[in-house]
């Protein structure tokens, strides 16, 4: 199967660069499944898994807190705000966060605050989904 | 009477020389940080650099493009973020942007605009609580340790009020490393999105999900809270410069004063051997 150039950025650094057999991302309208010499694709993700094969076969999956995707000939870019690989996720730190985030949701006094904390719940949840996994 | 002014020098001396071990050890401190400050902005121009062109794509090749953030309005206030830094001893490099920013904060009210702030540094929120001017937002003490979190925050509060059609136009003040000896004061304008429409006329094969608007619309906050955080970091690194070079100047300075001292505590210390050399002398001679 042929491969195609895939890189993964943060604000903080990049965090993959490489080929690719194929790419499964989320975006608003469900998931989407890119392989090499897709059309030209832009589209904002909402966070949730990512799931890579690698050129020789192995699968990873990843956690992605928001972001877009752009396809062009020459590659394919995910900007991202935050991305963990699923087997680097700390569970218990995510489970804090998860707790802190629902006590700021039950406390929060204004609509600001109350979007912010149900924000960070999605993220501690995504992440505490994708750690769970499995990459078949 | 020698004695005393040897005295006096000896101790000027000394003081001088803790302060000098101080500047030594700030400026030590201040390279390290810069060094790394530097490396965090250059690991995130990847991301804001295909971030940027990205938008620039979206805006120039779809056909009949029109976003709220690119239009131009006339009424509302002005929203002017200032990034500074936390601590002083840097030379005049809080003062230099407060400068800029206050040039700019007269123009704006002379023609009739209101002004809103939103500072970033203990510095700026100083300067600034002094004056009239409705603060949206400080944030002290973030400069080491932002994360996009918090400019996203920012970034979503900022774009908030524009919505709401409370403000026409948004400005950054900070700081921008130009190399390790310079720092320069700069401003830009972040709202309405000022660029991109020039290319135009390229017709686009991309396909936007789910349309170009809506993806450069999702991208708006990104686009902003990147900015803010590139500005921080930056402003972040050029602090660190200039306390660098300014601790480096107090401390040739204080070398400087202590060669002078340690000159004049010998020259005096010649005198008063020469002067009772000159007593013993004269002594001996008159009991002849």
């Amino acid at each position: 199967m042929s491969s195609f150039s895939l890189t993964i950025l943060t604000p903080e650094r990049s965090f993959f660069e490489g080929n690719v057999q194929k790419l499964v991302v989320r975006t608003a309208t469900g998931d989407l499944g890119i392989l090499a010499r897709h059309e030209k694709y832009v589209a904002a993700l909402s966070s949730g898994p990512i799931r890579l094969v690698l050129e020789d076969g192995t699968v990873r999956l990843a956690a992605i807190s928001g972001g877009m995707i752009k396809v062009s000939p020459e590659r394919t870019a995910i900007l991202a705000n935050a991305v963990e690989w699923s087997e680097e996720i700390d569970v218990a730190r995510a489970k804090r966060s998860q707790e802190d985030a629902l006590r700021r949701k039950e406390s929060a006094k204004s609509l600001a605050e109350q979007q912010r904390a149900e924000a960070k719940l999605r993220r501690a949840l995504n992440r505490l989904k994708v750690s769970g996994m499995k990459t078949q | 009477m020698a004695g005393a002014n040897m005295k006096a020098i000896k101790r000027r001396m000394k003081s001088v020389e803790s302060t000098m071990q101080i500047t030594k050890a700030m400026e030590l401190v201040s390279s390290s940080k810069l060094r790394r400050a530097k490396e965090r902005a250059e690991r995130s121009l990847p991301y804001f650099h295909l971030l940027y062109q990205t938008m620039s794509e979206v805006a120039a090749e779809a056909k009949g493009f029109h976003s709220v953030y690119t239009e131009l309005r006339e009424e509302g206030a002005a929203l002017l973020i200032i990034v500074a830094g936390d601590r002083g001893l840097a030379g005049g490099f809080n003062m230099n942007v407060f400068r800029r920013a206050d040039a700019r904060i007269a123009e704006l009210e002379a023609e009739g605009r209101e002004v809103i702030l939103m500072t970033v540094g203990k510095k700026a929120s100083e300067h600034y609580a002094k004056t009239k001017h409705r603060i949206l937002g400080t944030f002290d003490g973030i400069g080491e340790t932002v994360t996009t979190y918090t400019t996203l925050d920012m970034a979503e509060h900022i774009i908030t009020l524009f919505e709401q059609g409370h403000l026409a136009i948004a400005e950054l003040f900070y700081t921008d490393l130009v190399s390790p000896l310079t720092q320069e004061a700069c401003n830009m304008q972040v709202l309405p999105v000022p660029y991109m429409l020039e290319q135009g006329g390229s017709h686009s094969l991309t396909n936007y999900e789910p349309s170009a608007e809506a993806v450069f619309d999702t991208l708006i906050p990104k686009y902003l809270a990147g900015i803010l955080y590139c500005a921080i970091v930056d402003t972040f690194a050029s602090e660190q410069a200039a306390r660098r070079m300014a601790m480096e100047n107090a401390t040739d300075n204080a070398q400087e004063m202590i060669d002078d001292l340690s000159l004049r505590y010998n020259r005096a210390r010649q005198a008063s051997i020469t002067q009772e050399l000159t007593e013993i002398v004269s002594g001996a001679n008159a009991q002849k």
